[in-house]
């Protein structure tokens, strides 16, 4: 079958795409790293990025850790330990239900925990400087609500 | 192999990120011997070159890419004859960039077209140096994702389909089907070893066309 497709519409959905994992299919599965190999390859700095934006961004929200995890279907163990074990490792299931929540980028996110080899480093370091600016209390402050909208603002770049 | 008697060729372009530049290239309506040539030839070796970067780096054998044991030749074999499938393969640059399966058997699982036939993109895989995520860097060309989804839409409604089509995604692909494509999530499949399944109805596929368009 002879398919009429543009150049216009290639060079355009090309650029979409640039740089996107494109798969599919049951063998087409990769491996995760695990947690040994995060030890070795990455540092807690990106996860501590993780651990504040996830908890900010469910405070924002108003919402509990339950309630997050009912809102994100995913379970309520996992998510306490994203927040709170900066050695743990989140499902990419999880970290996909997350993206979807927040509208960040789940690959941002699968960089960040360290499931993935991050192509930019650039970005990560200014999203460390914002997850520094934060400490944990009660209600956002308005140094707090700048920081995550910093970070959510790094995180939502494709 | 496909055994097409007359190949019919489509043409295409990628953009090659290395050069910056669209380059032309050619979407095939079936995976030939030439491109199986192209698969056990180039791509293997490349992968090849990259598990020993990664057994240099100390990367557990049990972590290199399941990709090594995929065997294109044996998935063609296996649908040889039968008209419910229909491949497609990319070419640019002399050499094979993406290479695709479809099945016509398959029936929608979304409620508002459940049952309905779609054509299911059963395995979809891009060359290794075009896969940025595994190569590390950019990848050589990008686009042959997006064709080989237009072509399936195109073959969904050659088929009396009206553009549905659905497939398994590789995790890493989740946030391309979901937001780039514009297709429906629906979750986790345990039947499918937990991948996700993404559908996509008429409408989208619309959508989707015309998102390159509007330039």
């Amino acid at each position: 079958m002879k398919i009429n497709i543009s150049k216009v519409w290639c060079e355009k959905m090309a650029r979409r795409e640039t740089c996107a994992e494109i798969g599919a299919g049951l063998l087409a599965i990769d491996p995760v790293i695990d947690n040994e190999y995060v030890t070795k390859t990455s540092g807690d700095d990106t996860r501590f990025v993780l651990q504040r934006f996830i908890e900010l961004g469910r405070r924002d929200m108003n919402l509990s850790v339950e309630q997050l995890a009912e809102r994100a279907d995913i379970a309520i163990s996992e998510l306490i330990s994203i927040e709170t074990d900066i050695h743990h490792l989140p499902e990419p299931r999880t970290l996909y239900q997350l993206a979807q929540v927040f509208s960040v980028s789940q690959g941002k996110l699968m960089e960040l925990s360290g499931l993935t080899k991050p192509k930019d480093v650039n970005y990560l370091e200014e999203a460390v400087r914002y997850a520094a600016r934060s400490e944990s209390i009660e209600r956002l402050n308005s140094e707090e609500q700048a920081a995550l909208d910093g970070l959510i603002s790094v995180l939502s770049k494709k | 192999m496909s055994k097409k008697e007359n190949l019919d060729i489509s043409e295409v372009y990628l953009l090659d990120n290395h050069a910056g530049t669209v380059v032309e290239a050619e979407l095939w309506d079936a995976i030939t011997e030439k491109n199986l040539a192209d698969w056990e030839a180039d791509w293997i070796p490349h992968l090849f070159e990259l598990l020993k970067s990664l057994k240099q780096k100390g990367v557990e054998r049990r972590l290199w890419p399941q990709s090594r044991h995929w065997h294109w030749s044996d998935k063609v074999k296996a649908i040889e004859g039968k008209l419910s499938n229909q491949c497609f393969s990319i070419v640019c640059d002399g050499n094979t960039q993406a290479l695709m399966i479809t099945d016509l058997m398959r029936r929608a699982q979304l409620d508002a077209q459940k049952n309905s036939h779609l054509v299911y993109m059963d395995y979809l895989e891009v060359a290794p140096w075009n896969r940025g995520e595994l190569i590390g860097r950019s990848p050589k060309y990008s686009g042959a994702g997006s064709i080989l989804i237009r072509a399936a839409i195109e073959l969904s409604k050659q088929e009396g389909f009206r553009g549905r089509i659905g497939l398994h995604s590789l995790p890493q692909s989740n946030d391309f089907y979901a937001n780039k494509v514009g297709m429906t999530d629906l979750g986790s499949d345990e039947n499918y070893q937990n991948l996700r399944y993404f559908e996509m109805t008429p409408e989208q596929a619309d959508e989707f066309v015309m998102k390159g368009e509007d330039l």
